[in-house]
C-alpha cells in the first residue's frame, strides 16, 4: 500500500513542479536569475511545515514512515513537488557563466527561505 | 500529455527510491539518506544533462529522466526539516555541517557529473 501512496503523492508533486516551473519561466525572459525553481522549493517548504505543524504538532519522529498522511503528503508531493538536482544543475551553470552575485544570492535565498518559510509554517498552524 | 506522463513515472519511480534509502538509513538517526539522495541526484543530473546537451534526446526522455526521476528522487523541503531538525534536537553546528556538506557537495558533484556526461556524449557522435 506504501507504493501506491508513494507513486501518487511524487508523481503529483513532480507534475506540479512541471506546471508551475513552465508557468514561472515566462516572467524570467530577460533574467538569469532561476525564480521558476527558487519559488518551488519556497513554497514546498512552507506547505512541509504548514503540514508538519498542524498535523503533528512539530517535526515528527522517525517512526511515521508507515503513516500513510505522512507518507503520500510530507514525503511524496512535497519531497517531489521540491527539487534538489535542479538547484545544483542551475548552481553550477551560474557558476559557469561566472555569475558570481546571482549564484550567491540564489543559493542564500533559497536556503534561508525555505528554512524559514519551513519554520514559519510549522510555528504558525502548531495548535 | 507524453511529457506529463513521462514526468509522473518519472518521479514515481524517485520518489520510491527516496524512500527506500531513508528507510535503510533510519538506524543512524541522522538524515543521512537525504545527505546520500541529494548528492547522488545532483550527480546524476548532472550527467544526463552533459549527455544530453550534446545527444538531443526526445522532449519526453528528457523531462521524465530529469524533472520527474532526478527532481522525484531529490528534495528541498526535507533538506529544510532537517536543518531545522538538527538544529532543534541536537546542536547549532550539526545543522551547519549538514548545509555545508549537501550545497557545495550538490553543486560540484553536478559539475562532475555535467563534464563527465558531455565526454560520454561527445565520444560516441
Amino acid at each position: 500500500m506504501i507504493g501506491v501512496y508513494l507513486t501518487i503523492g511524487g508523481a503529483m508533486g513532480a507534475v506540479f513542479r512541471y506546471v508551475a516551473g513552465m508557468i514561472l519561466s515566462r516572467f524570467q525572459s530577460n533574467v538569469t536569475f532561476p525564480i521558476g525553481m527558487l519559488t518551488v522549493n519556497i513554497i514546498g517548504s512552507l506547505g512541509l511545515g504548514i503540514f508538519f505543524g498542524a498535523v503533528y504538532g512539530g517535526i515528527p519522529a522517525a517512526d511515521v514512515s508507515d503513516d500513510p498522511l505522512y507518507v503520500m503528503l510530507a514525503f511524496g508531493f512535497f519531497g517531489a513537488f521540491t527539487t534538489f538536482s535542479t538547484f545544483s544543475m542551475e548552481s553550477f551553470h551560474l557558476l559557469e557563466k561566472r555569475q558570481f552575485k546571482t549564484l550567491f544570492s540564489y543559493i542564500g535565498l533559497s536556503v534561508t527561505g525555505a528554512v524559514l518559510c519551513f519554520v514559519i509554517g510549522l510555528k504558525v498552524f502548531q495548535l | 500529455m507524453k511529457n506529463f506522463l513521462a514526468v509522473g513515472v518519472g518521479a514515481a519511480l524517485g520518489t520510491y527510491l527516496r524512500y527506500f534509502i531513508n528507510v535503510q538509513t533510519q538506524f543512524t538517526g541522522y538524515p543521512v539518506g537525504t545527505l546520500i539522495e541529494n548528492l547522488m541526484g545532483s550527480l546524476l543530473l548532472g550527467l544526463l544533462s552533459g549527455y544530453f546537451a550534446t545527444k538531443k534526446p526526445k522532449e519526453w526522455v528528457k523531462a521524465g529522466l530529469g524533472v520527474g526521476l532526478c527532481g522525484g528522487f531529490t528534495t528541498f523541503s526535507t533538506f529544510a526539516a532537517d536543518t531545522i531538525g538538527l538544529y532543534l534536537q541536537e546542536n547549532m553546528w550539526l545543522s551547519l555541517c549538514y548545509i555545508l556538506i549537501t550545497l557545495p557537495g550538490g553543486i560540484s558533484l553536478a559539475m562532475a557529473g555535467f563534464l563527465f556526461g558531455q565526454k560520454i556524449g561527445g565520444r560516441t557522435t
